[in-house]
């Protein structure tokens, strides 16, 4: 009995040092990350204020851009959203609108609003994609931008391929057709891809924000609010924690492995060299890029991924659990997907930080976080039920993980509020701040269970996004 | 290693390692609380100020423009006198007048950069100049351009070879604006490779400084420094500067890399189409 007693109490041990080694290292690789964030983000600010983007507006060289806006099921909100799309303040750029076999009235929607008729434009098929019903040209010399292709249903990737198929211009933006972009948002984008000597730039990625609850004026938001309702709130600070704390160092390190499907640059020749989108994952944009800068290292070609710090984009986050859940769980299953395709690069020094580090972090800290908190939940509950758990030292280290969440939300608010500063009413600062305090109890816990159905979806061999519906935007008159 | 695990195992660390890190968390999380606080409050304290600094010094401006009052006066009056000691006053009367300076034109625009220098602003935006950080040099740079002191040009001209960009688009922007054509000789010894970005801005600053003569953009062409060279042939090409093509075509026939000869070519055809 005692030799079995010594057993349970060395593997104890072993547990809690493994337990207490990894919540170390993900505290730790937090928290240096968002130093680096931090720093890059203050020097970036720094450059930002000498920089007149309006010089692109009047140049030549101005980089070409396609952007492309995959459209399913849009009908509600296609007419305006593509009306901002067409008033961006850039030059030199077309858009493609993609019809994805919407069962609703987007197409009609479409023709109706900017007078479209079919056109001969003739598609060199790159990308093997479902079939093109129609290509849609303006007779109206105020939309000669816009291009719409109605196609048959093939999904989100599906869809870009096509607009990459079709893109006319060096440089692809992808964008979720229902994002509010700021007006300069395209000026930001196209910098990167001057900037760098001797270095191609293959992609650049800006911060995506919440408008839950915003004003938005003609396609622009006018008026910054934060949600009252709690989920789309704690996502602000979400987002918030990630965009600044979490990208910006990536970007530093040149290890970013994500950009954003709802607003991304890409150099298309080197986005059709690899393959385009891929139609076997949910994770299409974070696939892509781990697949574009597979292909730059296996080929030697000196290159660089760009990240702009600045708000560029603002998307309406789910408000409902329902909704939320499909999110997340996708949002997982993109990640393991992602993480499968390219396990070759797992800790591989060919890739260098990429093999070394961005991938092992994402494998460790996204994909399996969510499956070492539910274990560690379980262990906890036969412990319980064992009547070995010291409560004493269970709600010490209950308190220690959750005033690490707090501290490390505060910090994303302190450096909101000493660079971008778009929270400036008293009373949206305060609702942050108590989110700061919910987001560890309500939040994270939520996440965490949105995950674990992604790990059993993919399990299952679930495909697709399913439904997302969307409430829309506050509108000003 | 047996000792480390013996200690570990013990378990006599976990309690004090835990309770410090959670003090050690709140009160940084504290600490960063206050410190937003504090920064809220400067904002608010600030935005006010400046409020009221402005409406004074662009009281005092209007006076000086439009009504011939001379600057000695306005030293008289107290409430300048006592403000133009303190720093935040200063800043906010530099960013006013820059501003305004945009705005006007001819006997204006001099009165304006008369109070600039009578003011003791000018003596501001030099040691700016001599500051170690670069973006307070980028700031006194562009207060000393927009206000036409081209005596700077010298310490401009030194600063534009600076390894850090935006450093050195904007000092070779205010070169051209002080200089002119001046600048190009400057740039045709660039000794940086220069990118499409600090190009744009350039070719940019040609354009809004109109400078359309620009007599000896041919020297940019002759450079050793490739990209100085494709900065030339982009100006001709944007400017469609027709009197160049001589010199494009003695490039085309003895570029420095294949690059350059396709450029110059398709612009020699762009040009003479």
């Amino acid at each position: 009995m005692a030799y079995l007693n010594n057993e349970i109490t060395g593997f104890l041990a072993i547990y809690l040092l493994l337990v207490l080694a990894y919540a170390i290292l993900i505290m730790s690789s937090y928290l240096i990350l968002a130093y680096l964030s931090t720093t890059e983000l203050k020097e970036y600010l720094k450059k930002n204020s000498f920089i007149d983007y309006s010089v692109l507006l009047t140049s030549e060289s101005a980089p070409s851009l396609s952007l492309i806006a995959p459209a399913y099921n849009e009908g509600f909100t296609i007419q305006e959203n593509v009306k901002s799309l067409l008033s961006l303040n850039y030059n030199n750029y077309q858009v493609i609108v993609v019809n994805d076999g919407s069962k609703d009235n987007s197409m009609e929607i479409l023709i109706k609003t900017y007078d479209l008729v079919l056109t001969n434009l003739e598609v060199h098929s790159k990308i093997e994609t479902k079939k093109i019903k129609g290509l849609y040209t303006s007779r109206n010399a105020a939309y000669k931008k816009l291009i719409v292709v109605d196609k048959e249903n093939g999904g989100k990737a599906d869809a870009l391929n096509v607009g990459l198929n079709i893109a006319q211009n060096r440089y692809i933006v992808c964008i979720d057709v229902d994002c509010i972009l700021d007006k300069d948002s395209l000026l930001k984008l196209a910098k990167p891809f001057l900037e760098s000597y001797g270095k191609r730039v293959i992609a650049t990625g800006g911060v995506v924000r919440i408008a839950n609850q915003c004003v938005i004026k003609n396609g622009r938001l006018v008026e910054v609010n934060i949600p009252d309702l709690m989920l789309p709130r704690i996502q602000v600070l979400e987002y918030l924690r990630a965009f600044l704390l979490g990208r910006m160092a990536w970007g530093k390190l040149d290890a970013l492995l994500l950009i954003s499907g709802a607003f991304g640059a890409f150099d298309k020749e080197i986005a059709l060299l690899s393959g385009g989108y891929s139609t076997k994952t949910v994770g299409e944009d974070m696939e892509l890029v781990v697949r574009m800068r597979r292909y730059m290292i296996e080929n030697k070609i000196s290159y660089t991924v760009s990240y702009i710090p600045d708000p560029l984009c603002w998307t309406e986050a789910p408000e409902d659990f329902k909704i939320f859940k499909k999110q997340r769980s996708r949002w997982m299953r993109g990640t393991i997907e992602t993480l499968h395709l390219h396990r070759r690069m797992f800790l591989n020094p060919k890739y260098k930080l990429l093999g070394m580090l961005s991938i092992p972090y994402w494998t460790l800290f996204e994909f399996l976080a969510p499956a070492i908190e539910f274990i560690g939940l379980v262990i906890t509950i036969l412990f319980v039920i064992c009547g070995v758990l010291n409560w004493h030292f269970f709600l010490l280290l209950l308190l220690f993980v959750y005033f690490f969440a707090v501290l490390f939300s505060v910090i994303a608010l302190y450096s909101e509020e000493r660079t971008y500063h778009k929270y400036p009413k008293q009373a949206d600062f305060l609702k942050l701040l108590l989110a700061a305090f919910i987001e560890p109890l309500y939040f994270h816990p939520l996440t965490v269970y949105a995950s674990l159905i992604g790990y059993k979806e993919k399990i299952m061999g679930t495909k697709g996004w399913g439904e997302m519906t969307r409430k829309g935007f506050t509108k000003k008159p | 290693m047996t000792k480390i695990w013996e200690v570990y195992k013990s378990g006599i660390w976990i309690e004090p390692f835990l309770k410090l890190s959670i003090i050690l968390f709140a009160a940084v999380s504290f600490t960063l609380y206050l410190l937003i606080i504090r920064s809220r409050s400067r904002n608010i304290r600030n935005e006010r100020l400046h409020l009221e600094y402005s409406v004074l010094i662009e009281r005092l401006i209007s006076s000086i423009i439009f009504q011939d009052i001379n600057f000695s006066v306005i030293t008289e009056d107290k409430e300048y006198s006592r403000l133009s000691k303190t720093t935040f006053f200063r800043e906010v009367a530099m960013e006013s007048i820059i501003n305004l300076h945009k705005n006007y034109q001819g006997i204006h625009a001099q009165k304006i950069e008369e109070f600039y220098k009578g003011s003791g602003l000018i003596k501001d935006s030099y040691k700016k100049l001599k500051s170690l950080r670069w973006e307070v040099k980028c700031k006194g740079i562009t207060e000393l351009t927009e206000m036409n002191v081209n005596d700077a040009f010298g310490s401009i001209v030194t600063i534009s070879r600076s390894r850090n960009k935006t450093l050195k688009i904007t000092a070779l922007n205010a070169c051209i604006r002080l200089s002119g054509t001046e600048s190009i000789m400057y740039l045709s010894e660039h000794p940086y490779p220069i990118d499409d970005w600090t190009q744009i801005n350039i070719i940019s600053a040609f354009k809004i400084h109109d400078l359309g003569d620009t007599k000896g953009v041919e020297l940019l062409l002759e450079s050793q420094n490739t990209t100085v060279v494709e900065l030339g042939l982009k100006i001709i090409k944007e400017l469609k500067l027709t009197q160049k093509i001589p010199y494009i075509v003695q490039l085309a026939a003895n570029a420095p890399t294949a690059l350059i000869k396709y450029e110059a070519q398709s612009i020699l055809e762009e040009l003479t189409l």
